[in-house]
């Protein structure tokens, strides 16, 4: 040591070479050095211009499907019609999705929690194309309107979605800076103001058919007031959408000639029923089904190639709804005094005859019954098709949501271990809106109007047209079907005068029941149950009907007063403390 | 610094090359000698032998000799070392030859303990320390320091898997954070968050800092505790050094599920139907007769043998089918399996493990080196995973003069690993596990149908994949994984008392695995798509050290260090992954990203992340028995923006009490020394990088939309990505720590306890934001809190029992209390692990309680009457005043009764609570080993206690609600009028708030065990009989692992891992294997 350093300069000289040069560069690269930028993904900066706020757009419309968290948000059935008196959640396998029905939920209950948040994403999509649009520099005043009247719209009906199911819930828009808002407020005035600024605003057609227009601005508001049993202002604004209302791709609106030819991606840029659609698609290159009917994933025969799980399946009580009497006409109270055969504890081994008596040809749109045609895939098995147990599940496959074999090439989704499709769900259907202005007739006492309306939806269903026939070869189904109806079909619309001489009460029970067999199993039953006020009565005669015959009906009564609503999600209630207080209450009952 | 990194892999690349040429000496004046046990009279191999205040050094040889160049002109001290013996010290005279007789024992305060930045005699520390003995940890047959560290130090917690190559759960000290609890590791000075490719057989020493004061020098990333591992180094003649071991393991036999037979499964589906309401049970496989018959097929379902359906003729399966509609057309045929399927033993069999590692070390007054090279093969039980390790060691010192060292200690491996997720996570609940579905599947469906192709559950109406048809399609996946782990790094000494030294470390690694996605065909939902994924990543991470150290002995009383350093830290990860699909072959040859004719998808991610540091620490002792310390560290980071540094310090003191004179009467008392410490550490682990800003991302799953209604084409739509919080800053993590170490009877007996407590407050959290703020990725804030407390303890216990017989005991003991203190301004508890199949969660993180708890209903027995209904009811409509009030949802004659716990006599979800803690009240290691002369034996036993279980697996097996295999419980033990003293409820197919349908008591189960983790006993020929063939050490060993266990818990193995907030919950691990190996060690 003593060699080396001999001298102060020496010393020197080591903290030179040593320490210096290292202290200099750990300094001069340390500012630069914590530096960092997000990586893949854009700032507000970036999207604040025509593109990106027309890109953020087509994601406020990318929560339709429910794919903004899980499956949670697709009406057709997951929160619709499951609970209610259409259909029989299958669990002989296990379900997902227990306790979905109202009556049986709890607060704690996961699913609740994801629909509540897969609506709010959606709010929270179109609040930040409202706030963004206002930063775009290189965006016409026209283009600005047409981008905030569907931001509005579309935030219109995550809120009606949210409103209908839970009843009180905050209200957050593109001013709330603080997410921590009461649900104290009624919110109907701000949905009717979205949906009256989109109508006022929005142009009756856009370059693409899957936007929102005026009509179904116009007719989203009629809804509105019709739940809030405003009959006089949604009869209004029905009046001008029945009378001048045409799709986004400018189609007058309508029905079908064919009531299946409204289940048929083919036909869906042809249709004129297709108000408020939700746009599916199925193979679009990711790889997943989460552009296609995820949510109804479960809801498939559990034979090939479907493969799960019979989860969604058409109740015994509404099979028998589509019974006919020798005029034509549904049984619109003691239906199940008329009930259809069913091949209930039947093994598919075993022979079976189908019911002979009248029926309505919608049912076989509706149900998948035993030997008759499952559109083009072949006679249905039965029991060894419908689900794990049929026990459990009941005789009967929901036939809505099934693609065709001819054209399941384009259609049909294989990216799961159970099918996606792209069938189109309807938000609004023109049929549900024939109906609903049917329903505001009748209460305003223009039961005539209201039986021209219900007459043109089974006009339309009396079409020999629109019939399932029998196949010409049973073993090649998809060679097409003969002449033979597949049933005894007989149906007539209501004679005229019939509405009238039954006076309003049988008018609504008529329009009511009439919803009930053309809409069934397209999520609106329970909704409306509820705002025709008789869930109470209808679901628990339904409960004591059916859960002698099946097994998976275990669920305790529908408690009048409480399970008109589903419960606010308990973690949205435990997470929403300010200063000690719970800032969202729960809905009554829970 | 960034654009420099080039310059400085260009030395590391030399040095890899360099080290492997020996290094020659050159004799100056030589000492030389042989270092002997003083009580046997044994040379004593590998002693260090060092000139005091001077680098060179040397060790001593298989026979106890040394040679050692000292410098010519001075009269140097020796210093001789060994672990488990004193030092010793001694001045040369001129002749040059020094024969040292060591004592055994006492020097565990003398030991040489590595800690940050510096290593330090054990006895001089003030900080809470463990320190690993390395014997007992290198017995642990597996393939991970992590896992062989399991019950090896005291104040670490770790949970292993019998899956290979699986990272253990492994905590110091409690649990800090709700996210990532991993310690820091730093190997040879470098840190890392992984050492999962490190080979065991170069780990010279371990130590496990804990409390602040020992580790909050290393500030921000010290919160989860820090292990520090030195790897070994050469010395003295060359040595080459080989070890191997071959073995087998065993799966546990017999009927490890406990589940029912064929028949008796159907009996049970009978039971439950006809307590379902159904009058005539029916079945598609056993008929609708009034007992069910087990069919000859499954598949046409319920067909007899004679059957005009059961015609081979008319079987139709392609497994290779590449075509929907051939698909649709086939026609399965499928036996039943009467005797019923073992699944479990299916997929699980004998399997075999190697390892094999041989060395050369050697050095002299020039430097030193190590060349090792590793092969571990360890099959996994379960077909189709393995880990299986290639790994080269090049340590190497160079002394440039002597004042300067230069070296470099680099470790690379290639590794190959497919594995399976056997623990439920968040996103992934039963995971595709074949485990979980060896307990699932009915034991009727056969392995394979009539062709031998896979048979399944088809429509049977029964339930669950195939496990050998999931394991074997993994059959050509791979995997591989490259790393490049190490250091370069120099060492210079100036003036006297300065020690400069710098140290560039990182850790290079890549990898890539491919795997195809069979269509199959057995299922009940059949994935009808074929395709192949290839995935790869890499990521280079460097740590650049610098430090300057100042030591002084002032006269005889005082004595001081003081250090200075930086630190600079960089990590960058890319990540690539793409699938295709539709293969027309599915020949393994044949699949790449390329060569598929259907949809091609592809992705790509990066991250980078930075740390800037500056550090210090003072030292300073008073007599040897008054001694302080105090750390300071400064520290920057790139995830923060508005509150980028934080400041980290620590201060600890010790009072060597045993030098009092008021001691000096308790001659018992070798050495005793109280200590305490209080610190700050932090943590920023868990933020993500993007955390500080708002971002919006396109989506193609979640914001895509087909808006032209064109059915297969979507346009591209913007989501948030994250929200973003500029004003994150470090969390502060308050320590404190007291602590004893003793050393009693000249060691025979060594005790090292310390008491602490943990407070981490402002802790990093990303709770999840109310719906209304949307499903953007919610920012880390400083909101939540935990706090931990515990006892760590370490004994030791040295004896020799007879001039040939030697004991020694180690017992470790670690216990801690968890509970969260806060976690958020809005909400006082989060869950985790969201599982679905209940419709509600079940682990539920409050204030108050530990990170962790299970929640739910509490059962109190069955409803055994209808009248018990009725009462109960009444008092609900009493208490309510509504007369349609029922106590209990779903509650129904042979179900569950909820325990009414607020009293408002019924139940609703207030009347959860928490049932079970998975945490321990502590856990135990206990190392016993016996010398005699030649012969050595020890074992090991591994112990937790007081921890609470979630069988998950009763959930599927003891209710009848799903169609699948069931327990012997759900039959046997289950509720009806003339056994209401039963188990489960009564057998239904329904699944109900009052029986499976919400989380409830009947999962819990007693966690504590006991094993015998280790068994070994080995014999060490004689040197008299080795010398003449030229071989200096040889020892034969036999060793059996998991030897037993004592556990009341049911399941397959009470060591249940799991993710930070969510373990011991049972869905079927991968359980610890039964091994028997036999290996050998030999030096020459």
């Amino acid at each position: 040591m003593k060699i080396i350093f001999k001298s102060l300069p020496a010393t020197a000289l080591w903290l030179i070479i040593l320490v210096v040069p290292v202290s200099v560069v750990m300094y001069s690269c340390n500012k630069s050095f914590l530096k960092y930028s997000p990586q893949g993904s854009l700032n507000e900066a970036q999207i604040a211009n025509n593109e990106g706020v027309n890109t953020l757009l087509i994601g406020v419309y990318g929560v339709l499907d429910g794919q903004g968290n899980g499956s949670a948000i697709t009406g057709s059935s997951n929160w619709g019609s499951t609970s209610p008196d259409n259909a029989i959640y299958g669990s002989g396998f296990g379900g997902e999705a227990h306790g979905v029905g109202p009556v049986s939920l709890v607060p704690t209950n996961g699913y609740l929690d994801d629909k509540w948040r897969a609506d709010y994403e959606g709010i929270t999509r179109a609040n930040n194309v409202l706030k963004l649009v206002q930063l775009a520099k290189d965006m016409t005043d026209a283009q600005k309107a047409n981008v905030i009247a569907q931001a509005k719209c579309l935030r219109g009906h995550y809120y009606f979605d949210l409103k209908k199911m839970f009843n009180k819930v905050p209200w957050i828009d593109e001013n709330t800076t603080d997410f921590y808002q009461p649900n104290t407020a009624d919110i109907w005035p701000y949905i009717e103001n979205d949906f009256l600024a989109a109508m006022n605003t929005l142009p009756e057609t856009q370059p693409e058919p899957g936007r929102v227009n005026k009509w179904a601005a116009a007719s989203y508001l009629a809804k509105a007031f019709l739940y809030q049993h405003k009959f006089d202002s949604a009869k209004t604004i029905f009046d001008q959408v029945i009378a001048n209302g045409k799709t986004t791709a400018g189609i007058k609106y309508g029905l079908f000639a064919e009531y299946e030819d409204n289940f048929r991606p083919e036909k869906e840029l042809e249709s004129p029923q297709a108000v408020f659609p939700i746009e599916m698609s199925a193979n679009v290159g990711n790889g997943t089904i989460s552009s296609g009917n995820q949510g109804d994933i479960l809801y498939y025969p559990i034979t090939a190639p479907f493969g799960c799980c019979g989860g969604y399946n058409p109740s015994l009580d509404l099979a028998n709804s589509f019974r006919t009497d020798p005029n034509g006409l549904p049984y619109l109270t003691d239906y199940n005094a008329h009930a259809l055969v069913s091949d209930l504890g039947i093994a598919s081994a075993d022979p079976f005859t189908p019911d002979a008596g009248n029926l309505d040809p919608r049912v076989d749109w509706t149900a998948g019954r035993r030997a008759l045609p499952f559109l083009d895939w072949g006679l249905h098995a039965g029991a060894s098709m419908v689900s794990f147990g049929q026990p459990v599940t009941g005789p009967y496959n929901d036939k809505k949501l099934i693609f065709w074999q001819s054209t399941a090439k384009q259609y049909y989704d294989a990216n799961s271990w159970a099918p996606g499709s792209a069938i189109n769900y309807l938000v609004i259907d023109f049929a549900d809106v024939l109906l609903m202005a049917a329903e505001c007739e009748a209460q305003l006492g223009n039961v005539d109007q209201a039986e021209t309306y219900v007459n043109q939806i089974r006009n339309r269903a009396a079409n020999p047209a629109g019939w399932v026939y029998q196949y010409l070869d049973n073993s090649n189904p998809i060679a097409g079907f003969s002449s033979t109806p597949a049933a005894n079909y007989v149906i007539s619309p209501y004679p005229a005068g019939t509405f009238s001489a039954g006076g309003k009460q049988y008018a609504l029970d008529a329009i009511y029941f009439e919803r009930k067999l053309e809409l069934s199993m397209e999520g609106h039953r329970f909704f409306d149950l509820v705002r025709w006020g008789i869930a109470d009565q209808t679901l628990n005669a339904y409960y004591n009907y059916e859960k002698p015959l099946v097994q998976d009906l275990n669920v305790v009564p529908f408690v009048p007063g409480k399970n008109e609503y589903f419960p606010i999600p308990q973690l949205q209630i435990d997470q929403s403390v300010v200063g000690g207080k719970k800032t969202l209450t729960q809905n009554p009952g829970y | 610094m960034i654009r420099k990194m080039p310059f400085l892999l260009f030395p590391i690349c030399l040095l890899f090359i360099l080290c492997s040429i020996p290094v020659s000496a050159q004799v100056s004046h030589t000492i030389h000698g042989k270092v002997v046990d003083a009580a046997t009279g044994l040379p004593i191999a590998g002693a260090t032998v060092q000139e005091k205040g001077s680098a060179s050094g040397t060790a001593t040889d298989e026979s106890g000799l040394y040679k050692l160049n000292v410098s010519a002109n001075s009269k140097p001290v020796i210093v001789f070392s060994f672990v488990g013996y004193q030092n010793h010290e001694v001045k040369v005279g001129t002749s040059g030859v020094a024969n040292i007789s060591l004592e055994a024992g006492t020097s565990a305060l003398n030991e040489i303990v590595v800690i940050a930045y510096s290593s330090e005699k054990k006895k001089d520390i003030t900080g809470a320390v463990s320190v690993v003995n390395m014997d007992n940890l290198s017995r642990q047959p597996t393939g991970l320091v992590t896992e062989q560290l399991q019950g090896q130090a005291s104040g670490v917690t770790v949970i292993t898997s019998g899956q290979p190559g699986a990272d253990p759960q492994i905590r110091i000290r409690g649990i800090n954070t709700f996210g990532n609890n991993s310690p820091l590791f730093v190997v040879d000075g470098t840190p890392t968050q992984n050492i999962a490719d490190l080979n065991v057989n170069n780990i010279a020493s371990m130590q496990v800092l804990k409390d602040a004061g020992a580790a909050s020098i290393y500030g921000s990333r010290a919160s989860n505790g820090v292990i520090i591992i030195t790897t070994k180094r050469g010395s003295g003649k060359v040595v080459v050094h080989y070890d191997g071991y071959y073995g087998t393991q065993l799966p546990k036999s017999g009927n490890v599920w406990n589940l029912l037979n064929p028949q008796e499964e159907a009996n049970l589906t009978w039971i439950a139907q006809k307590n379902s309401g159904s009058a005539t049970p029916s079945s598609p496989l056993y008929g609708n007769g009034a007992t069910p018959i087990l069919p000859d097929y499954i598949t046409p379902a319920g067909a007899m043998a004679g059957s005009p359906l059961v015609d081979p003729s008319l079987y139709n399966v392609n497994p290779n089918y590449t075509d929907i509609s051939s698909y649709n057309n086939f026609y399965r045929i499928t036996p039943a399996n009467k005797t019923g399927t073992d699944w479990y033993h299916e997929v699980f069999k004998q399997a075999p493990m190697q390892r094999q590692n041989i060395s050369v070390s050697g050095g002299g007054d020039k430097g030193s080196y190590l060349f090792s090279m590793g092969y571990l093969d360890q099959k996994g039980s379960l077909i189709n995973t393995y880990l299986k390790r290639y790994t080269v060691r090049s340590n190497a010192q160079y002394i440039v003069s002597k004042h300067i060292r230069i070296g470099e200690n680099l470790e690379t491996s290639i590794s190959h690993n497919p594995t399976i997720n056997d623990i439920p996570t968040e996103n992934n609940f039963q995971g595709t596990s074949a485990i979980f579905f060896t307990m699932q599947i009915s034991p009727i469906i056969p392995v394979h149908d009539i062709k031998g192709n896979y048979g399944g559950v088809y429509g049977t109406g029964l339930n669950g994949p195939n496990p050998v048809a999931i394991q074997r399609r993994t059959a050509n996946n791979a995997d591989v994984a490259n790393r490049l782990l190490g250091n370069v790094y120099a060492d210079v000494q100036f003036l006297n008392d300065f020690t400069f030294h710098t140290s560039l470390g990182g850790d290079n690694y890549s990898g890539a695995r491919h795997s195809f996605n069979y269509p199959t065909y057995e299922n009940a939902g059949n994935s009808t798509v074929n395709s192949f994924t290839q995935s790869s990543y890499s990521g280079f991470n460097w740590t650049w050290t610098n430090t300057l150290t100042y030591a002084k002995q002032i006269g005889q009383n005082h004595h001081l260090s003081a250090m200075l350093g930086t630190e600079a830290y960089q990590s960058k990860t890319e990540s690539l992954t793409g699938t295709t699909q539709g293969y027309l072959s599915f020949d393994p040859n044949y699949t790449t990203l390329s060569s598929g004719s259907g949809v091609k998808t592809n992705g790509s991610g990066r991250t980078m992340e930075s740390l800037s540091s500056a550090f210090g620490r003072i030292d300073y002792s008073f007599k040897d028995k008054y001694l302080f310390s105090g750390t300071l560290r400064r520290d920057g980071s790139s995830k923060f923006i508005n509150y980028q540094y934080g400041w980290f310090p620590a201060v600890s003191a010790g009072w060597r009490i045993s030098q009092e004179n008021f001691m000096k009467n308790y001659a018992w008392i070798t050495d005793m020394k109280i200590r305490g410490s209080w610190g700050m550490m932090g943590n920023q682990l868990n933020v993500n990088a993007d955390n500080g800003y708002s971002t919006y991302l396109l989506n193609i799953n979640s914001a895509y939309y087909d808006i032209a209604g064109t059915n297969n084409t979507n346009q591209s739509g913007l989501q948030v990505g994250q929200n973003g919080n500029p004003n994150a800053r470090w969390e502060k993590d308050y320590s404190t720590n007291i602590g004893l170490d003793a050393t009693f009877w000249n060691g025979r007996f060594n005790l090292t306890a310390d008491y602490y407590q943990k407070d981490i407050q402002g802790l990093l959290y990303n709770p999840a934001q109310p719906g209304t703020a949307g499903l953007g990725n919610a920012p880390f804030i400083n909101v939540a809190g935990v706090k931990n407390n515990g006892i760590d303890m370490s004994l030791t216990y040295h004896q020799n029992l007879s001039k040939k017989l030697k004991l020694d005991a180690g017992l470790i003991l670690t216990t801690y209390h968890n509970e969260i203190t806060q976690v958020t301004d809005q909400a006082n508890y989060f869950w985790t692990n969201d599982q679905r199949h209940y419709g509600s969660n079940f682990i539920r993180n409050e204030v108050g309680h530990a990170i962790g708890s299970f929640y739910g209903y509490k059962i109190t027995g069955f409803w055994n009457s209808a009248a018990d209904i009725a009462t109960a009811d009444q008092a609900a409509q009493k208490e309510t005043g509504n007369t349609t009030a029922i106590y209990q949802p779903d509650e129904a004659v042979g179900r569950f009764r909820y325990a009414d716990l607020n009293g408002d006599q019924h139940i609703t979800d207030s009347d959860r609570t928490f049932l079970g803690n998975p945490n321990p009240k502590f856990s135990y290691g206990l190392n016993l080993r016996l010398t005699y002369g030649q012969f050595d034996m020890s074992m090991f036993f591994y112990g937790v206690h007081g921890n609470d279980l979630w069988n998950v697996t009763k959930y599927w097996t003891d209710f009848s609600g799903y169609a699948e295999a069931k327990s012997k419980t759900a039959l046997y033990n289950s509720w009806s009028p003339t056994h209401q003293n039963a188990k489960v409820s009564l057998p239904e197919l329904g699944q109900y708030q009052s029986t499976n349908g919400a989380p409830n008591s009947y999962y819990i189960e007693n966690g504590s065990y006991l094993k015998l983790k280790n068994i070994e006993i080995g014999y060490t020929f004689p040197v008299s009989l080795l010398k003449n063939i030229g071989i200096d050490r040889f020892r034969v060993y036999f060793q059996a692992t998991n030897v037993f266990t004592v556990t009341k818990y049911s399941g397959i193995d009470p060591e249940v891992s799991g993710s930070v907030t969510d373990f011991g919950v049972d869905e079927g691990i991968y359980p610890n294997m039964r091994q028997f190996l036999g290996g050998i060690s030999l030096s020459f």
